[in-house]
């Protein structure tokens, strides 16, 4: 072992980015632990690991949130760092101290910098501190309802409307809301302070500037305990659809050189305002005037990662293990090569208000060749239920130049077979034809713009027909008495649920 | 042979035609390719798609396309009652949608069960009048109990 410590990693998470860590820490030769809820037992990222403790409980705060469990799996198999993923308790300060106090290494940054970020209002004058651009608006610190709503409503009128009211604890659109016109407003202030109490236990509110026409724009930053801190370039996340990004690309599509650098010593700065260690990613809001505004931080690994490491050639989670282990980064200068594309796939029906969709994996049959990755947690024969994300899988694929990626995700997702289970992969290929998507003109408005009345598939009558062939010849054929051999169906005896079970969800 | 899958408002029906070893419907053309369908349209691109079954639902994939065919059956299998219509498993009824004394013609939808939380239709193998009717809704029944009695006409 060259220089560092040695480590066991126990990886606090499931599904897609649990066998992303599990994997690179078998490539650094590094020990790991698994955690499972018991309805996950069996599952792709349990069979990655060299040791799988299963969690006691049958709700997620009794398994993957409960911080007193997961340590005292650590302890139990020798395991003496915790990498947490993505969600769950990834952006939890509390259980980073917990785990640093516990003796344990925390993959991620300190339990002060995810504070700090964590609380929207504080992190804006953190950012206003440091120099970074923050989107024009005000911070109220008054916690009693009507002086809180007093000063929100002169603060209001100096930001000017159309503004957005957040709540300083929120995320996910929680305690959120849009004011296009001021007698709106104390309705909405009061509907935002209610549900940021309900959610957060924190009803304390800020107002920024509405910027409609806006692209999501982040830049991904590593910093290791050796003084170090760079950025990765930036990724374009503005396809989104309910707040949730479903197409991420590297480099973006308009960017510049010289914005590039701008955004990305911005970036640096933020995380040295708050003596970052790690990954994390700056989001930003870029104006159609070509002006950026600090969003917030991410600060953990984030879903999109693989199109940065795809067109800059670093390995994020591995880099994760050596500033863990007190290494200095191994990553050169910056070098963007090519271009990368993501899409996420959901187990849910597009064509019904994305609603999410469960069912067995009958058939997952991902598309292969030059330039295509795949990161997922499911493999043909598991069910998806409705216990967790819906997310079944990221297809990412890398070429020479955005159009020739754009063409290759066509024609992965051409390839993508998944039967038993209602995918948004139509939807995703449907996608890569809009004209926004094509020119690279996106914002965060276009799935709402070019599908106002929601999405409904294009189908050829011809393909139509052609599918009832194949679905009655099938029959005929006596297909579907074949046995469909999955990780826990059993072929033979008794009916295989695999094979009997479709539900739609809700 | 054919085939009738539940549509968007009426049932959509196929008529398969065997030639050789091949399956027709509509000017396309099946074989079996090994594990796969190989498919020659009737424009004559070919197409490999795939085919899987759960329950009564066929799921296809075809040309970057998938679709889910549900297929409506024809009163399942026979209980060796004169006429009767057998549980294709084991399930909890939801639904009678006819009474005794009513006449029915094949391919009538009778009951809804819900079988392994999925809903399949009972429908009538041919015409007839329901003599019978074994069940209420929310009643459990075990895989081949006799659901209906239809006396055929002829």
């Amino acid at each position: 072992m060259k220089g560092g410590m040695s480590i066991n990693v126990l990886v606090a998470n499931r599904g897609e980015i649990a066998c992303r860590v599990l994997r690179a820490c078998k490539e650094a030769g590094i020990g790991t632990v698994a955690v499972c809820a018991p309805n996950d037992e069996g599952s792709l990222f349990t069979e990655l690991a060299d040791r799988v403790v299963v969690l006691q409980g049958d709700t997620i705060a009794t398994t993957y949130l409960d911080q007193a469990q997961i340590i005292e799996a650590a302890r139990s198999t020798g395991a003496t760092a915790v990498h947490p993923g993505f969600g769950f308790l990834s952006e939890r300060a509390d259980f980073a101290r917990a785990v640093s106090e516990a003796g344990l290494i925390w993959i991620g940054p300190s339990p002060e910098a995810i504070e700090k970020m964590g609380d929207k209002m504080t992190a804006r004058q953190t950012m206003r501190a440091a120099g970074v651009p923050v989107i024009p608006g005000e911070e109220v610190e008054e916690t009693d309802e009507t002086d809180a709503l007093q000063a929100l409503r002169e603060a209001a009128n100096r930001v000017g409307y159309p503004l957005l009211l957040k709540a300083s604890s929120g995320g996910g659109g929680k305690g959120m809301r849009a004011v296009h016109d001021p007698a709106e407003f104390e309705q909405a202030a009061l509907g935002a302070r209610r549900e940021a109490v309900a959610a957060f236990g924190d009803g304390r509110i800020y107002i920024e500037r509405l910027l409609s026409g806006s692209k999501h724009v982040e830049i991904q930053v590593l910093a290791d305990s050796h003084g170090r801190t760079i950025h990765l370039g930036e990724r374009e996340c503005s396809v989104q659809r309910r707040h949730q990004k479903v197409f991420e690309e590297a480099p973006g599509p308009t960017m510049t050189p010289a914005l590039r650098e701008a955004m990305g010593s911005a970036a640096v700065a933020a995380a040295q305002a708050v003596d970052y260690v790690g990954a994390g990613t700056v989001e930003f809001l870029l104006a159609p005037t070509g002006e950026f505004f600090f969003l917030e931080m991410n600060t953990r690994i984030q879903v999109e990662h693989p199109v940065t490491e795809l067109v800059t050639g670093v390995d994020i989670v591995r880099e994760q293990l050596r500033i863990a282990k007190g290494e200095p980064m191994a990553c050169g200068d910056l070098m963007i090569r090519g271009h990368a594309i993501e899409v996420r796939l959901y187990a849910e029906d597009a064509a019904n208000g994305f609603l999410p969709s469960i069912g067995p994996l009958l058939v997952f049959r991902p598309p292969e060749g030059p330039g295509i990755r795949l990161d997922t947690g499911v493999r043909e024969g598991d069910e998806v239920t409705p216990n967790y994300d819906p997310m079944l899988a990221k297809l990412i694929v890398w070429a020479p130049s955005r159009g020739e990626a754009l063409q290759k995700m066509r024609r992965a997702l051409d390839e993508f077979v998944v039967l038993g289970t209602t995918t948004n992969i139509r939807f995703l290929r449907e996608l890569c034809d809009v004209a926004e998507v094509v020119s690279g003109n996106t914002t965060t408005t276009t799935i709402d713009d070019v599908w106002p009345q929601g999405w409904a598939p294009q189908v050829d009558e011809a393909l139509v027909s052609a599918s009832l062939l194949a679905a009655s010849a099938a029959e005929a054929l006596g297909l579907n008495r074949r046995t469909t051999q999955g990780a826990s169906g059993k072929a033979g005896d008794g009916p295989n649920p695999f094979q009997t079970i479709s539900r739609r969800f809700p | 042979m054919q085939h009738r899958y539940v549509g968007p408002k009426e049932p959509v029906e196929v008529n398969l035609t065997k030639q050789g070893d091949a399956w027709t419907h509509d000017g396309h053309r099946l074989e079996l390719h090994g594990e796969r369908l190989k498919i020659t349209m009737a424009d004559g691109t070919v197409h490999l798609a795939h085919a899987a079954k759960t329950g009564d639902v066929w799921w296809v994939h075809l040309n970057g396309h998938t679709f889910r065919w549900e297929r409506m059956e024809p009163g399942a299998t026979s209980s060796g009652h004169d006429g009767g219509l057998a549980a294709p498993m084991p399930g909890k009824v939801l639904e009678v949608l006819v009474d005794v004394g009513q006449s029915v013609t094949a391919g009538d939808a009778l009951m809804v069960l819900e079988a392994m939380k999925m809903e399949h239709r009972i429908v009538a193998t041919s015409g007839g009048v329901v003599t019978a009717v074994h069940f209420q809704a929310n009643d459990q029944v075990a895989q081949g109990a006799a659901l209906l009695s239809i006396e055929e006409s002829n």
